[in-house]
């Protein structure tokens, strides 16, 4: 008789109640697990931004439009090296299930100042001379089966064509592929000169433009002097660092992460009392057979040492179950909806977090039981009629 | 051999507090039972018959007073060495099996064992032996719900001397069953008395149980002797 075996048929003595509150386990690390992929993103994704690429766009909303002859007089200001601009297209292929992250990209510059992603120079080329060519992502290639030449329709639901349709032709003219995140070899870039001949209005103007400095220039004074040029325009521009552009537009989902916190705080906190309760209301049904074992010669630690770990059996099951739906769902978010949150994914220090959460949570568990234990009197427990 | 396992109490006091009262249950009490005896302990509930008990299996201790089992004085141990101590010298038998319902009856034999040092095969030996000796050989895979009453006391005596303990404590072990039943356990009772040499000492309100022992001690009579001159009575 190995007390292992004891512990793990005791854990499943009352199947019901184990499994209903394993299930509370997991929804608890499931909430946990997925929240600290969505934190890895808005965090990674400042972090992983280029501190010396500065982000303009019209300072009422990015919505709004801003003349493309701003890039010539960003570009004639101290202190700034190259300007790039572009403009969300907000694509789907064959239906809108099929989001994609397009972007028309101002095609002699944009991949100067984005150098994160490669394409080799005959490809880069032969876009930049393809008036139709889009650069796709190794992973959407893959995923769709896409090469080099291949005639790709994608529609957008924001822009009409001169042609009074949302369908956009195409032609796959490049592959980029990129280093670390993963999830960013999903999108699709195309000509805004293209984009600009094509659409039936607003021509000739772009959503943002992307400002590379030279390493000596100051970043605050280019910032200024590229919103004082414009600031008694009818499009004035509000301009910041790429790492505060991209923790601003995070900015929404970092409040949501603050209510899921809270949340997740709370579900903790009442998974504690639940799994509190499991562990005490074990142990007084067990009360005579504890008594029995101490009889025989157990002592009370090694008792304590069997509830706690049925409590880590406990929630570590659960533990594990939740995590791994957790990264299921944020691989799949991922792999699907990449353009809202770039590089969600779980840190493996996570798991290293939920493993001593759980320990720490079956030390807390066991606590009660184990003081019980302790200070259960064998002979009044047994005891006959004196 | 046979003198290392005497069982004395010497001057025993036991009260209990109660609220506000103290309930004394023992006051001055002496007894002696020499090893390789089979005693009854029988009088009115109320008496401390099942303290006494616990009093010589180390689960309680006395208000003041020596327990001494052989050479041993076990009133003054702590709680790690009694606990220690009982798994080596003592197998209890309760009214109440107390089998655990997750392991088989070869289990529960062999729960005691995994205190001591044998491997796993030492184990299921002995484990096996100690359930052929109660004769529930056939049994062994069977779970306490799929046992008689008899039965599960059967495989609660295997488990209290798969060890191999000097001392058998048994409080009211027929007191759940029926007759017949009752009868084959205290037959099985005496005969490791007889053939083992094991100390047995038995608590019970039951007279023809008390018959199988070899010395009965009505505590009712026997309190109030004077300094409780060891002369046990059969009723």
């Amino acid at each position: 008789m190995n007390m292992l075996i004891l512990v793990w048929r005791n854990s499943f003595r009352k199947k019901v109640r184990f499994w209903l509150t394993c299930i509370s386990v997991m929804v608890a690390f499931f909430l946990f697990t997925t929240l600290s992929g969505v934190n890895h993103a808005l965090t990674a994704n400042v972090s992983n931004s280029n501190q010396y690429r500065l982000m303009t766009s019209h300072k009422i909303s990015l919505t709004q439009s801003l003349p493309i002859n701003y890039k010539q007089k960003i570009a004639a200001l101290p202190g700034v090296k190259q300007v790039s601009y572009a403009s969300w297209f907000g694509g789907f292929y064959q239906n809108e299930k099929n989001q994609l992250p397009v972007t028309a990209v101002d095609h002699e510059t944009y991949f100067d100042l984005f150098d994160e992603y490669y394409i080799s120079p005959e490809q880069l080329t032969q876009w930049k001379n393809t008036r139709t060519g889009i650069v796709i992502g190794q992973s959407l290639a893959d995923k769709y089966g896409w090469e080099i030449g291949d005639k790709v329709p994608l529609s957008s639901s924001i822009w009409m064509n001169k042609s009074a349709s949302f369908n956009w032709s195409f032609t796959v003219s490049a592959i980029y592929q990129t280093k670390g995140q993963s999830g960013a070899n999903n999108k699709v870039f195309f000509q805004h000169a293209y984009f600009d001949k094509g659409r039936a209005y607003a021509g000739n103007s772009m959503s943002w433009l992307s400002t590379e400095i030279t390493g000596k220039a100051n970043v605050e004074d280019v910032i200024v002097a590229i919103d004082k040029l414009f600031i008694h325009t009818n499009s004035p521009t509000r301009t910041t660092t790429e790492q505060v552009f991209i923790k601003e537009r995070a900015q929404q989902f970092v409040d949501m992460a603050m209510v899921i916190n809270l949340v997740v705080i709370a579900v903790f906190f009442t998974l504690l009392l639940i799994v509190c309760n499991t562990m005490i209301q074990t142990i007084r049904e067990r009360n005579n057979e504890s008594a029995m074992m101490k009889a025989l010669g157990f002592s009370s630690l090694s008792l304590i040492q069997g509830i706690y770990l049925e409590s880590l059996l406990l929630l570590g099951l659960g533990a594990l179950a939740g995590s791994l739906l957790a990264y299921l769902l944020i691989t799949a978010v991922g792999q699907n909806f990449n353009d809202f949150l770039p590089g969600i994914s779980i840190a493996p220090s996570h798991y290293l977090t939920v493993f001593a959460l759980v320990n720490i949570a079956a030390a807390f568990c066991s606590a009660v039981p184990a003081l019980a234990i302790k200070r259960l009197v064998i002979s009044e427990t047994l005891g006959g009629q004196a | 051999m046979k003198n290392n396992h005497n069982i004395t109490l010497n001057n025993i006091n036991k009260s209990y507090q109660k609220g506000n009262n103290t309930v004394v249950v023992h006051d001055n009490f002496n007894l002696t039972i020499e090893s390789g005896e089979f005693v009854a302990l029988m009088g009115p509930s109320g008496l401390g018959k099942s303290t006494l008990l616990h009093l010589m299996g180390g689960l309680d201790q006395p208000t003041q007073g020596e327990v001494i089992i052989g050479t041993q004085r076990i009133d003054n141990l702590k709680q790690a060495q009694l606990t220690q101590w009982r798994a080596e010298n003592i197998g209890f038998v309760f009214q109440s099996h107390h089998l655990l319902p997750v392991l088989s009856a070869q289990g529960n034999v062999e729960l005691p064992l995994a205190l001591t040092p044998l491997n796993k095969k030492q184990r299921q030996e002995h484990a096996s032996y100690a359930l052929e000796l109660v004769g529930m050989s056939e049994r062994a895979n069977h779970y306490p719900k799929e046992l008689s009453g008899g039965q599960e006391q059967r495989v609660a005596i295997a488990r209290a001397i798969v060890s191999d303990p000097h001392i058998l404590l048994c409080d009211e072990p027929t007191g759940n069953l029926d007759r017949k039943t009752a009868d084959e356990i205290l037959a099985l009772l005496t005969q490791l008395n007889r053939d083992f040499g094991k100390t047995i000492v038995m608590v019970t309100h039951d007279k023809k149980a008390a018959d199988y022992a070899s010395r009965v001690i009505n505590l009712e009579t026997y309190i109030f002797e004077p300094k409780n001159i060891e002369v046990g009575e059969r009723l």
